[in-house]
């Protein structure tokens, strides 16, 4: 079974939020007003964040100071904590690991964003909004079947959504080689966010194959998983600095 | 229990009691019911897209990366852009300003069609008229400065453009008969360009080949940020990264760690404006302990040792002049810079071949520190002297496709006389060694430099200059003004007439590739039908040209721009169907030139300069510059004097308003999400992530040291007031530790009071604070040089 994973190597990045713009485009998420955005309801699946992220203390003091930036997507965990607690079925693993978000299911209880370590989940307070022109460049492709939309199709208020890996875009990957008659390589898919990634510090691949980029390099010394403790077994691995 | 009608609450309540026993089964029986309909997870999914959908190539244009760009039109809308894997400048990779595009061409504050004012100036008030009305006013304009005989008083200030506009602007002016075609460039780029060309005689930013590179010492230079190119240098920096065993090390020296010096090995916080000082510290070590490359500064370079000029008198040459006033410990009471640091990072630059300085494109420290050339040259300095030009890992010289020459100008008396005429900047004149002097066409024009016509073109100096209001009182004395902004902003508002281009992903044009060193043409085209009732600025120029008549016309050989790009571009390599299907065509492999080979002479040393010997010399000693104001030395405000003029040398900052009263520089920071155009700050998502390092949304922001801070009483979050000797603004504080205790950081494009509804009333403009000055000679922009004075809201009432 294909188990999809992502390697950011932290030495890498460089913190220019590609991915969170080129995650938005993919996936239709909202632009939201000044105001919503100051109270922490900017909606971006791929987000990054300066480490430490309050505080100025920790950092160190001038001039030895050090700052680090962490680009974060759902970690996409093996033992996913926000599918447990969610009381409709919602949210689930399919079966190739990926947890995904079903939208007609969700009823808006935000368990699952407050079990997830990661705060990798959003909750949608308003109803989306775009200008008339602006609404021209939204992404029309719609993964259906599972009871409703997925994917980039829009998300009304009241539902939670979060990183699919950019599941319309593995869809498409596999109806393009079905149509080509042949069989699908795990090397035709990556989400937006490691196509677009300037530094080239994402990879992204089948753990489950032992000569993928993805399944070496997280045996890779630097390698690590956010929150390791907690024992979700996250399949977002970083690559320490350095 | 089951049987029992329990409303919700109680039944919460029940659970919530028995939690942990046998009662849980209560839960089992909720799920079961629930699984009763099919479940949803084992359903089949598939995809429903628009069968309709295809692929466009273009570039970007969004900043001077010109990253190749697919873009994905679904029935005629763009929906997505992915980076152009066959583009070797983003390799398919793309920013998130370039990710932000669609954001820009449907944006919803774009002007709509031609207008011309009938309001009073900048009252916003437009009547909507046609293009062929709007070249017959612009050409019976020019057509009367002509037959004046005064075509100079036309004047063009542009921005950010390249490929053949760039030329084709120049042209277009020329064949008017103005020379007042003033590029931006003096506000960010031009230090870096004039240091070339005064040490290597290349007109041109230096390339950075830093994938093959050990060591990387970057000059106030954010190169993951907004430097000159930032995703070429963000490639660059990833691969330097990549695992092996020598694993190549970057120091960044900037006053302001930021996310270059975060992500670099070593951050040395500097004093600013002393990054001159520092390297030539460091190049007194490398000279001290003989790590220099001798046989370069020996034989291919000019001015090492002392020499006898032509009248023999001796003259100093670097080597003596670096020792004799450089030694780290008198430099550390400079840059703050510990001696011992001084001393390792030479030794680590000299030890760790192939290394690497790298001057500032945009943002850092250099430029206009009214030392900023002086200090540029010196950085410049350290690539020869361990012989690190044109060599793998170093800095090496741009190469473009081969173009046909221009066509011959027709003969035109009245166009030559005005080509004679003195810039309207002052570049060659009042800057004498100054080839664009942007903001300065303000002061010239208050002065009393008569323009009678003027063409803004990615042009919004109202906004972008410091002290740009300048720019509305000359406006005033302009009778006629045409902006060809896409919106409406700060200085399209007082124009005549507003002619929008359309966006970039609406029209033809080509860009050059630049920083990789090997030539390369890319073609911008158009992805979707243009919106709007807009035209591209080059087809206007054209059907201006031609309704002017003879001999302007004869200029202009060519229909449409395509067509002018189409006959420009026949050398390339490629022809025209094949350029257009890939977006993109290259001689990869750059080609090293042999230290001395005629290709070194003709291309890599040499070849800008106007007066002095182009005899593959690098020049330690500036001849150039020697040429040029050795007459006119006396005239040069400046502290050092003699030869030392000519050789690559520090001088202190000169600041405008005095320390005791504004302890703080202001360094207005250009951050990669706002960076480059006016009109970036109208995407509302780059508005939304810009102040992600500080957790700020949607506004700008002060950065200050903590400790700082917390001695004048002021904390996080709390509004401030910054105040110069120019203006004061009022903003929110952020404290940030990666900052020297004496600077203080706004970031740049916020607080715009026009272009758009996303751009407008956000922020504060660090610009409308900053001293309008020009540096004396190189007519760069002071944009360094401004202390302000901090204090809390509550103490202004």
């Amino acid at each position: 079974m294909t188990k999809w994973a992502m390697i950011v190597d932290l030495d890498k990045c460089v913190a220019c939020q590609g991915c969170s713009i080129a995650c938005r485009h993919e996936n239709n998420t909202p632009a939201i007003s000044p105001e919503e955005a100051a109270m922490g309801r900017a909606i971006r699946w791929n987000d990054v964040f300066p480490n430490p992220v309050n505080g100025t203390e920790e950092a160190g003091a001038y001039p030895h100071v050090r700052t680090r930036y962490l680009p974060r997507p759902c970690m996409h965990c093996e033992n996913p904590p926000c599918v447990k607690v969610c009381p409709v079925q919602g949210t689930f693993q399919d079966e190739n690991g990926t947890v995904r978000q079903n939208y007609a299911r969700c009823i808006g209880c935000r368990f699952c964003t407050v079990a997830c370590p990661y705060g990798a989940r959003y909750f949608n307070w308003h109803d989306p909004y775009w200008s008339p022109e602006m609404a021209r460049c939204l992404n029309p492709d719609r993964v259906v079947g599972r009871d409703d939309l997925e994917g980039p199709a829009v998300r009304l208020r009241g539902v939670v959504e979060k990183c699919t890996f950019c599941i319309q875009r593995l869809y498409a990957a596999q109806d393009r080689a079905a149509a080509e008659g042949r069989d699908f390589r795990p090397d035709e898919y990556v989400p937006a966010c490691v196509q677009t990634c300037t530094a080239k510090a994402r990879y992204f691949g089948d753990l489950d194959d032992p000569d993928s980029t993805v399944a070496m390099l997280s045996q890779n010394p630097r390698a690590f998983r956010l929150l390791e403790d907690v024992g979700t077994r996250p399949k977002v691995i970083y690559l320490r600095e350095g | 229990m089951i049987n029992e009608t329990i409303s919700r609450r109680k039944f919460l309540r029940l659970s919530a009691g028995v939690a942990g026993s046998a009662a849980m089964i209560s839960a089992p029986r909720l799920v079961y019911k629930m699984t009763a309909v099919p479940n949803p997870i084992t359903l089949p999914a598939r995809l429903e897209t628009s069968g309709n959908s295809q692929i466009i190539p273009t570039v970007c244009a969004l900043c001077p990366s010109g990253c190749g760009m697919l873009a994905r039109i679904v029935d005629g809308n763009l929906v997505k852009v992915e980076g152009s894997p066959m583009h070797p400048v983003n390799l398919g990779a793309l920013c998130h300003k370039g990710q932000a595009a669609p954001e820009l061409l449907y944006n919803p504050d774009r002007l709509t069609g031609p207008m011309r004012r009938v309001g009073a100036r900048g009252a916003g008030e437009w009547e909507a008229i046609g293009w062929d009305e709007a070249v017959r006013l612009v050409a019976e304009k020019l057509g009367n400065l002509r037959a004046a005989g005064r075509p100079e008083r036309a004047a063009l200030l542009y921005g950010e453009t390249r490929g053949q506009m760039r030329g084709f602007l120049e042209r277009f002016m020329t064949a008017v008969g103005s020379p007042n075609a003033i590029s931006h460039d003096s506000l960010n780029i031009e230090a870096a360009k004039l240091a070339n060309l005064f040490t290597q005689g290349v007109y041109d930013l230096p390339v950075y080949d830093l994938e093959n590179s050990s060591y990387v010492l970057s000059f106030g230079a954010s190169l993951l940020e907004a430097g000159r190119n930032p995703q070429r240098t963000i490639a660059g920096y990833g691969y330097l990264r990549r695992g092996r065993a020598n694993r190549g090390k970057l120091v960044h020296i900037d006053p302001r760690q930021g996310i270059t010096g975060a992500k670099a090995d070593e951050w040395i916080p500097i004093a600013p404006g002393t990054d001159g000082a520092l390297a030539l510290a460091m190049a007194n070590v490398i000279i001290k302990t003989g790590q220099f490359d001798s046989d370069f500064v020996h034989n291919y370079a000019f001015g090492f040792e002392d020499f006898k000029d032509d009248q023999g008198k001796t003259r100093k040459g670097f080597k003596n002049f670096v020792l004799e006033n450089y030694d780290p410990r008198r430099v550390e009471q400079i840059t703050g810079v510990p001696a011992t640091t001084i001393g390792r990072l030479a030794g680590e630059f000299a030890g760790n071949p192939p290394a690497v300085a790298i001057l500032p494109g945009k943002g850092g420290l250099l430029n206009g520190s009214l030392n900023g050339l002086a200090a540029a040259t010196a950085v410049h300095c350290l690539n020869a002297l361990v012989g690190s030009l044109e060599v793998p890992g170093g800095a090496l010289t741009q190469r473009y496709p081969p173009c046909p020459p221009w066509p011959e100008l027709p003969d035109d008396p009245v166009a030559e006389n005005g080509r004679q005429a003195e810039r309207l900047d002052g570049a060659g004149t009042h800057f004498p060694l100054a080839r664009h002097a942007y903001q300065a066409a303000a002061d010239r024009v208050l002065d009393g430099y008569p323009v009678e016509a003027l063409f803004l073109y990615d042009a919004n100096p109202v906004y972008e200059t410091p002290g740009g209001e300048k720019f509305i009182r000359a406006f005033e004395k302009i009778p006629f003004i045409v902006s060809f902004a896409a919106f409406m902003d700060e200085s399209a508002q007082y124009a005549d007439l507003a002619l929008p281009e359309p966006t970039f992903l609406e029209r033809w044009q080509d860009d050059y590739m630049e920083g990789l060193g090997y030539p390369g043409a890319a073609l911008r085209q158009p992805v979707v039908e243009p919106l709007y009732d807009t035209m591209p600025t080059g087809d206007f120029l054209l059907k201006v040209a031609q309704a002017m008549g003879d001999p302007v016309a004869a200029a202009f050989p060519w229909g449409s721009f395509k067509e002018l790009l189409q006959d420009r571009l026949q050398n390339v390599g490629t022809d025209w169907e094949t350029l257009a299907e890939l977006g993109v065509w290259l001689t990869p492999g750059y080609r090293f030139a042999r230290r001395g080979s005629a290709r070194w002479i003709n291309e890599v040393v040499g070849k800008d300069r106007r007066l002095a010997a182009r005899d593959g010399r690098f020049d330690f000693f500036s001849r150039e510059l020697f040429c040029h104001l050795s007459e006119r030395s006396q005239e040069w405000e400046t502290a050092v004097s003699g030869d030392a003029l000519y050789l690559p040398h520090h001088e202190d900052v000169v600041y405008a308003g005095e320390e005791a009263a504004y302890p703080f520089l202001l360094n207005v920071v250009t951050l990669m999400s706002l960076g480059a155009h006016s009109y970036n700050a109208n995407l509302p998502s780059m508005q939304e992530i810009s102040g992600m390092t500080v957790r700020e949304t949607w506004t700008s922001w002060l950065e200050m040291n903590p400790e700082t801070a917390r001695e004048m009483g002021l904390a996080d979050g709390q509004t401030v007031v910054v105040e110069s000797p120019f203006g004061k603004l009022q903003t929110t504080l952020k404290l940030v530790p990666a900052l020297r205790l004496d600077v203080v950081n706004l970031p740049h494009n916020m607080g715009h009071t026009a272009v758009g509804r996303f751009a407008r009333n956000r922020g504060v403009n660090g610009m409308s604070i900053m001293n309008p000055a020009s540096e004396p000679f190189t007519g760069l922009a002071a944009m360094t040089n401004t202390r302000v004075k901090v204090y809390s809201v509550s103490r202004e009432s």
